[in-house]
């Protein structure tokens, strides 16, 4: 018998999950690719990869700050979370997850430290505020033993993987959201990690100055040649990443199809009965393409390199909306009800108000970096950089 | 039972060296989200409730009573009925269908592994309860239940879910849902015990009993009876109430959630 059912009555289910956890899940993502980008630079002492490490070490370390903390603001009673520690539970990936976090952020940072401690020295006889912290925080005159940065980095790195495979699978694992309930899921964020986190050091490149400060620098050719390791490099894990990214996609989408994955199935569903999961399924596939072309397109044509930060903005934004559609937009399929619920982004702290003040936490702790921390010339980097002289205002860095 | 007795029978088997090692053995045994060991309750029960369908008139008098006893905030159900209206294509004819929904105090719940403080578990008697006390509020159970049965408390900002009304079962009352229900539709009782209400309609209708998404393995122990498999999963249903929209589109209301 055919039939037609409306659904009269029916519960409608907000979400439970808030943008703060895609803030989370994105910041973190960031703070262990960043992580991953600067390990042959800062800790295997690689010469051709010490630019990016410096940016990497920055990256890594102000994600690696600003994370935990959207982390907690997504509890719903966020001063007990010494209860992760008080009743440790083995077998939930969350808790297991509560103890790989701290050891993470608590590695990244030392890691950072006894790289930017050697710079820092220089600074131990400024005046004011910037000298006290630099005596303060180098912790005497000594050179951080290369041991130590060793074996901070691979804990660090240890650590890290033990972020990437549990923020994977503890949604992964859910089988209660058939969306979420894949292995390509703990690979997807991963990928899309990696490209939001080599956005994030181009446009940092872009405007640290540490482009400009390169290219003004570099031995003057006849034609200027913009070409230079550090945006090669980081185009270069760029396309990887975008590579990787779509081949997982496509995987996802081809065993789904043969095999009769419930995931693939639970979104051919979505995209067949929703026009606003058909738009944003379009906009996905078309932000991919733009970004994979594009990159191509600076790796082929050195000469318009100085794209390379429109196109970082690009990538961050692709890992951003990946986790965006992966957390909220999921939340909004009903489970044991028809139809969808409507999720509209509020203004206030559980909203919009929220994300912009995650992203203005890590800001600050760029800038406090920025004001204390001589990073440029960590890793043998130069160690004065031909910046605008304060006088002249907000440094252009074209 | 009176409550001194209860409360000196559950130290007495705290304390039992048996039970204090449980916990030890079973962190040796459990793998990532394996079923960690049941607490408390009574071992030899084991609650379910069998809902005859047949009965239900959709009048959400569980819903009410539900709402009331267990002070659920305005929007958020333990329990509700959902209802349908169906057409019949070929004939045009029109049926209502009635699906009470509630938490299925499954026995492999997905809710109670992925708590990470161990505030959401499962009683030896099969109820799953949540210790809001101890719950952090990060909604990981909310996630994992296939069911749509919990929600976060927006008053306690804890996990809240159906307890089966575990305090008014150990004050010798039924569950205000089952209490009120017009038509006697709800059922709830002790399947360990063979001369049960609910024991005895299991046997009897053993191969009509249907339950939620049963491929999810979840095990529910809430058993439908005169269910249509149309509705097992989610149902192929227009959302009907959802769309109150103004003529440009924009939503006009929601009768739950604008109180």
């Amino acid at each position: 018998m055919n039939m037609e059912s409306i659904e009269i009555i029916a519960p409608r289910y907000g979400i439970a999950w808030y943008p703060r956890a895609v803030e989370y899940f994105f910041l973190v993502a960031l703070a262990y690719t960043s992580l991953w980008l600067a390990l042959p630079g800062a800790v295997f002492g690689v010469n051709r990869w010490k630019p990016i490490a410096r940016l990497a070490l920055v990256g890594a370390v102000t994600t690696a700050i600003a994370a935990p903390v959207s982390l907690l603001a997504d509890l719903h009673q966020p001063l007990r979370f010494w209860h992760f520690y008080a009743h440790f539970t083995p077998w939930s990936w969350m808790s297991i997850g509560s103890l790989i976090l701290p050891v993470f952020v608590v590695l990244t940072i030392g890691l950072a430290w006894l790289v930017w401690r050697e710079p820092m020295q220089d600074w131990r006889g400024e005046r004011g505020i910037v000298g006290w912290v630099a005596r303060v925080a180098t912790l005497g005159h000594w050179d951080s033993p290369r041991w130590l940065i060793v074996l901070t980095g691979l804990g660090a790195f240890a650590a890290s993987l033990g972020m990437a495979l549990y923020t994977g699978y503890e949604i992964a694992v859910l089988k209660g959201r058939p969306l979420w309930h894949t292995d390509f899921l703990p690979v997807m964020f991963v990928a899309t990690g990696l490209i939001g986190s080599v956005g994030m050091l181009l446009v940092l490149d872009r405007f640290s100055g540490m482009r400009a400060a390169e290219l003004a620098t570099a031995p003057q050719t006849p034609v200027v040649s913009p070409s230079r390791a550090v945006s090669r490099q980081l185009l270069g894990v760029l396309l990887v990443a975008c590579i990787l990214a779509g081949i997982t996609a496509a995987l996802w989408f081809a065993v789904g199809l043969t095999q009769a994955d419930p995931s693939v199935a639970a979104a051919l569903d979505s995209v067949k009965g929703n026009p606003d999961w058909r738009a944003m399924t379009f906009r996905a596939v078309a932000t991919g393409g733009v970004l994979f072309l594009g990159v191509l397109a600076l790796l082929m044509r050195p000469g318009i390199r100085g794209l390379g930060w429109v196109f970082g903005l690009l990538a961050l934004h692709t890992a951003w909306m990946f986790r965006w559609a992966v957390l909220m937009n999921v939340q909004t399929v009903q489970r044991q009800t028809a139809g969808f619920s409507e999720y509209q982004l509020g203004m206030g702290s559980m909203g919009l108000l929220g994300i912009i003040g995650a992203f203005a936490l890590w800001l600050t702790v760029l800038m406090l970096i920025e004001i204390f921390v001589p990073w440029r010339a960590a890793l043998d980097g130069p160690s004065t950089v031909p910046v605008s002289k304060p006088s002249d205002g907000v440094p252009s860095h074209g | 039972m009176d409550l001194a007795r209860r409360l000196f029978m559950a130290q007495a088997a705290r304390i039992t060296a048996g039970a204090a090692f449980v916990p030890l053995a079973s962190v040796a045994q459990a793998g990532i989200n394996d079923q960690p060991p049941r607490r408390d309750g009574d071992a030899a029960k084991r609650y379910a409730m069998l809902i005859d369908l047949r009965q239900c008139i959709g009048c959400q008098a569980c819903t009410v009573s539900c709402h009331i006893e267990n002070e659920a905030p305005l929007g958020k159900f333990r329990t509700i009925v959902s209802q349908y209206e169906v057409e019949n294509e070929e004939t045009g004819d029109l049926a209502q269908f009635m699906l009470p929904r509630l938490c299925n105090h499954c026995d492999n719940p997905p809710c109670v592994p992925v708590c990470p403080v161990q505030a959401t578990f499962q009683r030896e008697d099969g109820i799953v309860v949540v210790d809001a006390d101890r719950c952090v509020g990060c909604a990981y159970c909310v996630q994992a239940c296939p069911y749509d049965a919990r929600f976060i408390n927006d008053r306690t900002q804890v996990a809240d879910k159906c307890t089966f009304c575990a305090h008014r079962l150990e004050a010798g009352l039924l569950p205000a849902c089952v209490e009120s229900c017009v038509g006697g539709a709800r059922i709830i009782g002790d399947i360990m015990d063979p001369d049960s209400q609910i024991s005895r309609m299991i046997e009897e209708h053993r191969d009509e009993l249907k339950v939620l998404q049963p491929d999810k393995n979840t095990v529910p122990h809430v058993f439908y009876l005169g269910m249509d498999e149309r509705f097992i999963d989610r149902p192929q249903a227009a959302p009907g109430l959802w769309d109150v929209r103004d003529s440009a589109g924009a939503e006009l209301g929601y009768e739950y959630g604008e109180h």
